[in-house]
This record gives structure tokens, sequence and C-alpha cells, in this order.
């Protein structure tokens, strides 16, 4: 039988979990779970805790409850850099669920709105007051999130793009961000993510290596082309192959860097 | 996009008072839709709900040696466990409502597995959780047997039987052949003296329909000892004639409810659900859920059936296509469902739109241990569409001919005779190939642009059944024994003729001789038949010989007057000369009635001969059917 543990702190939450459990955000990827009588848990964990849904400036940051929804970053002007992520996530009805938390753990090819905290360089804050990367906690993908730390990116240095078969709701056959942060004219420091090209949301290293110093043209970017999925061994799933994953990301990333529009 | 509509086609062809197409309509159920008012099969709520799990098969075909469900029983929330012996009927074939084919499937299976994801217990249980556990709890034994997963390997002599209905890996058609026969003209001549052979085959994957509401059905007990089944189903009828025949109860007893699917193109006609839902509300008493999850409807959820297609046409150097034939393969999967339809239906669909004089076909409904294939769409018609248009560019490139150019000298022109036998009427290829050539800047010749659907049609040759070449290759079982290739002609096979004749329009009556005495439209089984009272002589078409709306053949008698209500010998039969013909293969001796026993059945002898045959369903009876 499944049972619902609610507790009034995401601290105590916390520690109610164990394998048999699931943690409860906006239920968008649990429910469906539930309502097909997934035997692999037998208890579902929430947290009353208001703290989760509350988006506050720390400094040069911004903290992001993880039970903020992807309707509410929408509708906050502080994280308008994040809209269009929040936006390639589902439909309506998802997106007044669905959490910043519950992304994190997407399984591919969902957790769009993960790549894009991953180009910003977020930082998970752990219930437990722990802080730490996000490629890390990608990495393993466990443990309750309090929420996200993240910089707002300057002027139009912050890009994101996600490919679909069925637009707007379609799922990702890649989504991709690109933080294109820029010294003396030219790209330095550079950060690129892919979400559905590997199990989880990644840094593309070859990429932004070869993004380092040239400038932001056609000429600039070719070798980051070719290099668009080194290291990479994307996923078939039924959206698209790994082959044709592999074919056409050249061709979105240079859309995506150069800002082309593409129909 | 602005659509642009030609009505000036059709001008002739009916009344210019449509006034729909081309503007925004407001669907009748789509407020509700929107609004969320629309009420689903899942959206009826029940107290005390019980919910249904299905134990299913991991293997693609094995045998079952034994079931131990003791531990899923004892677990809580379990109501109730189904194996195949609580099925009053448990073996059934979708069209034995119709009459056609032999029940083959079980509800739930016992002793084999023919695909991976066949039921073989339903476990009943107070939720989808503690039906699901319960179905992990289930110990089967399997004894892993050799399976085959494509068409022609399952034809070969040593393929596994899939189906023991079916033995020989195909479906039988009319107790004859293994295969569906299409015979038009001589081929085998018209391949000979054609300037070109052009070869092609064509390899179309199964599709799954993906509806956004999983296929599923909730039956509750009503005071009055009748069932109401809500379910998803796109075939309300067809799923209460299943439901009364697999239970063995009246279908007054069964109300069902239901008109908003939620996504069908085809995938929810096989009414599986409804019986297994009804059957355990009978068992339990209780409200009962069956519904599939998204990994079922993928996995289980019959698809459109894979199709591979082989087309072989002889082409004149102008382009002319004077024979074309077809080897054609449905993969059923395990079981027949509508796949033995759709052969039907492509064999009807057969050469394409083109005015070919010279055409044959075997169409093959062939058993795999796949996932039993169905309706979606279209089915048996899409495929083989692509398959002839890839085929038509593929000949327009050998005889170095402008692709659409190739389309119109061979389109068909009113009044053509097509393969199967019937004029063709209300064309239009030709007109649209020249409305496409035109919107994309295409170049056509002088020729080609000035040609139409209205000139040129049933000139001469074109406008008659041809003289016919017969065959007897392909029966039951045959293929199996010797490996007999697949293709028109291609075994020794004896030879007959069918002499050349006029459309036959709604009988064969009226013109040539169909290849068979049992392919006879029988004209009394169409419609209504009328009440005790009616007249005996059917209400047949309009006698075309008699009306002069077709000219009489020279030679050929018109329909006999005054037959006494029922299917007369075709006159062409009656006339054809000595010795052309090997009368053993148009009509094997076995089933060869005499002339005079034909004559003096009644209107129902076809009729009834189908209903007796032992296994077939009492559902059908005559006395259901009035």
């Amino acid at each position: 039988m499944l049972e619902v543990q609610t507790y009034p702190t995401i601290g105590e939450a916390a520690g109610a979990m164990d394998d048999q459990a699931r943690f409860l955000g906006g239920g968008t990827l649990i429910m469906n779970r539930v309502n097909y009588g997934d035997p692999r848990f037998n208890r579902i964990v929430r947290t009353t805790d208001a703290s989760l849904a509350e988006i506050r400036v720390e400094g040069e940051r911004l903290e992001v409850g993880a039970g903020v929804t992807m309707a509410a970053i929408l509708a906050s002007r502080d994280l308008d850099f994040l809209a269009p992520a929040a936006r390639a996530v589902g439909g309506p009805a998802i997106r007044n669920m669905a959490s910043v938390g519950g992304n994190l753990m997407a399984p591919h090819p969902y957790g769009d709105l993960a790549v894009a905290l991953l180009a910003l360089d977020a930082v998970v804050r752990m219930a437990s007051g722990e802080e730490l990367g996000l490629e890390d906690f990608l990495a393993r993908r466990n443990g309750v999130v309090r929420s996200l730390l993240v910089r707002r990116p300057r002027g139009d240095e912050f890009r994101f793009r996600k490919v679909s078969r069925v637009k707007p709701k379609g799922v990702s056959v890649m989504s991709m961000a690109a933080h294109l942060t820029r010294s003396a004219g030219r790209l330095s420091g550079v950060r690129v993510a892919y979400g559905a090209m590997a199990s989880t949301p990644v840094r593309v290293r070859a990429v932004e290596s070869a993004l380092e110093g040239v400038s932001l043209d056609h000429a600039g970017i070719a070798a980051a082309l070719s290099a668009a999925t080194e290291g990479l061994d994307p996923p078939d799933d039924p959206i698209a192959s790994g082959w044709y994953r592999r074919e056409v990301a050249p061709v979105h990333l240079r859309r995506l860097l150069l800002g082309e529009d593409a129909r | 996009m602005h659509a642009e509509y030609r009505k000036d086609l059709f001008a002739d062809e009916r009344s210019d008072d449509f006034d729909v197409v081309g503007k925004p309509v407001i669907r009748q159920d789509i407020l509700g839709h929107v609004t969320g008012r629309s009420k689903f099969y899942d959206d009826h709520a029940f107290d005390g709900l019980l919910h249904m799990r299905c134990v299913r098969s991991p293997h693609h075909r094995a045998r079952i040696r034994s079931v131990d469900s003791s531990a899923a029983e004892r677990q809580d929330g379990v109501v109730r466990v189904l194996g195949g012996r609580d099925v009053p009927v448990n073996t059934n074939t979708l069209l034995s409502l119709i009459n056609f084919g032999r029940d083959d499937e079980p509800l739930l299976a016992t002793g084999k597995v023919g695909y991976v994801g066949q039921p073989i217990l339903a476990i009943v249980a107070t939720s989808v959780r503690a039906a699901q556990e319960a179905v992990d709890a289930v110990k089967v034994d399997y004894e892993e047997l050799p399976h085959v997963l494509d068409v022609e390997e399952a034809l070969k002599p040593e393929a596994p039987i899939v189906n023991d209905e079916y033995p020989n890996n195909t479906f039988d058609y009319f107790d004859t052949y293994d295969h569906q026969k299409l015979r038009f003209g001589d081929v085998e001549t018209a391949f000979s003296r054609a300037d070109h052979v052009v070869e092609g085959e064509y390899q179309m994957s199964p599709i799954e329909q993906a509806p956004i509401e999983t296929c599923g059905a909730i039956a509750a007990p009503e005071t009055s000892d009748r069932i109401t089944v809500h379910t998803s189903t796109q075939a309300l009828f067809f799923s209460v004639g299943v439901t009364a025949k697999q239970l063995d109860i009246s279908s007054a007893r069964l109300h069902f409810i239901g008109g908003t699917v939620g996504g069908g193109f085809g995938g929810k006609v096989d009414s599986h659900h409804e019986p297994l839902a009804a059957l355990a509300c009978l068992a339990t008493g209780k409200p009962v859920k069956y519904m599939w999850d998204r990994a079922e409807e993928m996995q289980v959820g019959g698809p459109r059936g894979g199709e591979r297609w082989r087309i072989k046409d002889g082409v004149m150097r102008d382009g002319r296509i004077i024979a074309r034939a077809f080897t054609g393969f449905f993969d059923a999967g395990a079981y027949t469902r509508l796949s033995s339809y759709a052969v039907q239906k492509s064999t009807g669909h057969l050469p394409g739109p083109y005015s070919i004089p010279n055409v044959a076909s075997n169409v093959y409904c062939v058993f795999t241990n796949r996932t039993p294939s169905t309706a979606m769409r279209g089915f048996g018609i899409t495929a083989v569409d692509f398959a002839i248009e890839r085929h038509m560019d593929k000949v327009a490139r050998v005889v170095g001919m402008d692709p659409i150019e190739l389309r119109i000298l061979n389109a068909y022109r009113d009044g053509d005779m097509k393969a199967h036998r019937r004029e063709a009427k209300n064309c239009a290829l030709i007109e649209s190939c020249q409305a496409v050539a035109h919107k994309a800047g295409w170049r056509l010749s002088a020729d080609a642009a000035r040609a139409s659907s209205k000139t040129g049609g049933g000139e001469g040759a074109s406008g008659v059944i041809p003289e016919t070449v017969t065959d007897d290759e392909g029966r039951i079982g045959e293929r199996r024994r010797s490996g007999l290739a697949p293709e028109p002609f291609s075994g020794q096979g004896t030879r007959g003729l069918l002499p050349e004749g006029h459309s036959s329009n709604n009988s064969s009556a009226f013109g040539n001789a169909p290849q068979r005495e049992d392919m006879e439209a029988e004209i009394e089984r169409l419609g209504f038949k009328g009440g005790p009272g009616a007249p005996p002589t059917p209400r047949g078409p309009v006698d075309e010989a008699a009306s002069g709306a077709r000219p009489t053949v020279p030679g050929e008698t018109s329909r006999p007057a005054g037959a006494g209500g029922g299917p007369t010998l075709p006159a062409a039969y009656a006339q054809r000369p000595a010795g052309t013909v090997d009368q053993s293969i148009a009509q094997p001796p076995a089933q060869e009635p005499a002339a005079a026993e034909v004559e003096s059945d009644s209107a129902t002898t076809h009729f009834q001969r189908g209903v007796r045959r032992p296994g077939v369903s009492r559902f059908i009876s005559g006395s259901r059917r009035r």
C-alpha cells in the first residue's frame, strides 16, 4: 500500500526519506507513477514548508525555492531570464504544478529548466544547508533540495533554445543553453549545456573551450560547431535517435549562439 | 494557408450545395472538451471501484507449463484472480460477428502464449497498486519456444506455428487459398512483350495509434441484473456483441455507454477491455475498471500492421504500363483481428488509380509472433498507396519520363474498367496532377496539360474485362509443404481462362463470371431484406442489360428472367466454350454445387451455410439478425 506523509519543514521531510519514499514536489513526475501503481516506492513524503515557494534576493544571487513552479518563474520579474526555459516546460497545467526542484530530478528527455540553470552555473542548496554545484548534484541526483542559487546574467549573454517536433508542448529533441560571457569583445569563460543529449543535462566542455577567445560570428564559432557533440553519446528514444540528435546538434548550436531565428 | 477548391471538377457529379469546406466549423463536442465537461469513461466515479491488471507474457512464444497465483491471491486488497477457464467463451475473433474467419484468440491465454504482453491472468484488487503487486507475485513457468517475427520467414515450411487455428501461418481465404488473389488479364504474356520490367520492394513498419486516453472500460452492476459498461471503445455495438459472446450472456443485460473516445484512430475497436471488465463485474458483483497504462498501450495495443509489398511492372517505351503484379504481406501478428479484412480492402484498391490492362496480385495475411495488429486510419490502403506511388516514380526514372506526366498518361479515365471489375467513375487524378503541376510551377507537355478524366476513358479494350488467366496455386497448406514462392503465377499450378466480359457493377451475374462461385455478390445479403411479406425476388440493382444502360455483349444472354429469388449461375459460366477452362480450377469439385441446386436454393442458403459451421457463434444466428 501507499502512504502519504506530510511534514511542516523541509528538514523533517528530508529526514523521512529512504529508497522506498518519493518526495512530492509538484507531482507531475510522481503522480503518474502513482496512478500506474508503481511498486518501487510505498511512501510519498511532502512538506507544507512555505519557504520552498519563495524567490529571494541574497546578495549577488537569487535564491529560488525548490517548490517554485514554472508558472511562478514566468510571473517573476527577477527571474525573467529564466522565462524562456520555464515556458518550454509542458503546457499551462503542467507549468502550474511543476517545480524547480522536480525539474532537476526529471529523467531524460525532460529537465529543460535544469539545462538553463546548468549554463548559469547555479548552486544547489540541499535541505541540510549543504551547497553544491548543479553539475555535481546532477551526477548523483539524490537528497532533498531546498533551493537554487543563481546569478542574473548581464544583457543578452544568456541564450536558451528548445528543439521539439511538436510546438509549443513537445518533448525535447534537445535543449541548449549558453552563458556567453565576454572579455574585451571576445568570448571568455563561456558555459554551454545540453538537455536530452545524455542521461542528465550536461555541460559541453569541448564546445566551451572551442569558444574561448573567439568572436561571436560565423567564423569564430566554426570550431565550436564541429565539436558540437564531442564526448557525447546521445540516447535513442521515441522522440529522436541518437544519430539524428548528433546530426542536427551543430545546426541548433549555431542558431543558439548567433541568435538566429529558426521557425 | 489559403485553400482553393476546384468544385468544377465534380460539377456534374453532385449538387453544389455543400457549404462546410473552407469555413471554420464548431465541432459538436468541442465545447465540452475545452471546458472540461465532456465525460470520458474514466470520469465516472463509483464507490468501491475495483481495479484490474493483467499478468502478461514476457516471451514471443512459449508453452505455459504452470501458473501459480496462490501467493497473489493471499495478498492484501486482492479480490479475484481470473484465468482463461473463467471466461465462458474464451476464444473469439473480432470478425466472427460478421461471420468472417474462425475464432482464434483467447481473451486470457491458456496453455501457450504467442506474443510479448499477451494476457494470461486478470487480477482484480482494491487499488491499481494492489493489483500490480499481485501481478508481480504470480509465478508462471514458461517453456520458451522458437518464434518468428518476419512475414516471409513465417511462410517457410520450417517456421514455427504461430496460431493453432491457422497452422500454415496464413489466414484461409474462401476455405481454399492461403492468400487473396486478384487476376485481371494476362500479366505473364504482357511482361514478355513489355519494353521494361520494373521491380521494387517496399516495407512499412507498424504504427501505434497512440491515443491520449489509453484504452479501458469500467463495468458496474445495476440492480436490474444488468451491467453498465462505460468504455472508450470506438465501436460500441461491436464491443457489446463481443462481450455478450465471450460472457455467454444476452446483450440485453449489457448497457454500454460510450461516445467520448479520447483518441481512437482505429486502436479502440479490439474490444478486449469490455469483456474483461464485465466478467470481473459479474464475478465480484462490484464495479471494476480495466485500464491500460501507457506502456501497455504501446506494447499490447494493436498497431497498424507492418506491410511488405513487391511490385513488378511491365512498361512500354512510351511510359504506358501494360502489366502490374503485386505480392503483399500483411503482418497480422499472433491473431487475426482485422488483418484478414485489411488484405481484402487493399486488394480492392489495386492497382492504384491507374488503368492497367493486366493485373495480378497475391496478398497474404500472415501470422507472426508480434503484437496482433488492428485497424488504423485507412489500414490496407495507405501502405500500398505509398508503395505504388514510390514505384511510379521508379518507373518514370526507368523510362526517362516526367513523373507527373507518367501518372497522367496512365491515370484512370471515366469509363475505364478497374481490376476489380467495376467501371471507374468520378475520376480526378489527371486534374489533380494538373493543378499540382500548375501550383508548383512544373511544366507539363501540351498533351499532358490537355488531358482530361472525361475523355478517352473506356475506349476499346480499356472498357472491358479482358480475357483473364487464372490459376489454383497457393491452396491452403501447399506453400508450407512445397516452399512455393509467394508471387502470382510462380508455380506449376493448373491455369484456367475466363472469357472477356463487361462491367459487372453490383453482380457478376450481369457480366463475366467470378473466379469462384462464392465470389458472386449475394444480392439478398445486401441491405435490408424486408419483412416476411417482402417479395421473394432480391432487390438487386437495375438489370442493366434490360434497361439498355450498357450494351449487351454479343453472344451473352441477359440475366435470366424470373430467377426464383436466389443467385443464378452467371451466363458466362454457362456459355464458356468447352475446352478452354478447366472447371476444376475455377470451382474445385468438392465445393462445386450443381447448377440445378443453386437455382433451387432459397435466398438464405449462403447465409445459413456460414452459421451452421461448427464453432461459429450462435450470436450471429438468423433469429438474432432478424
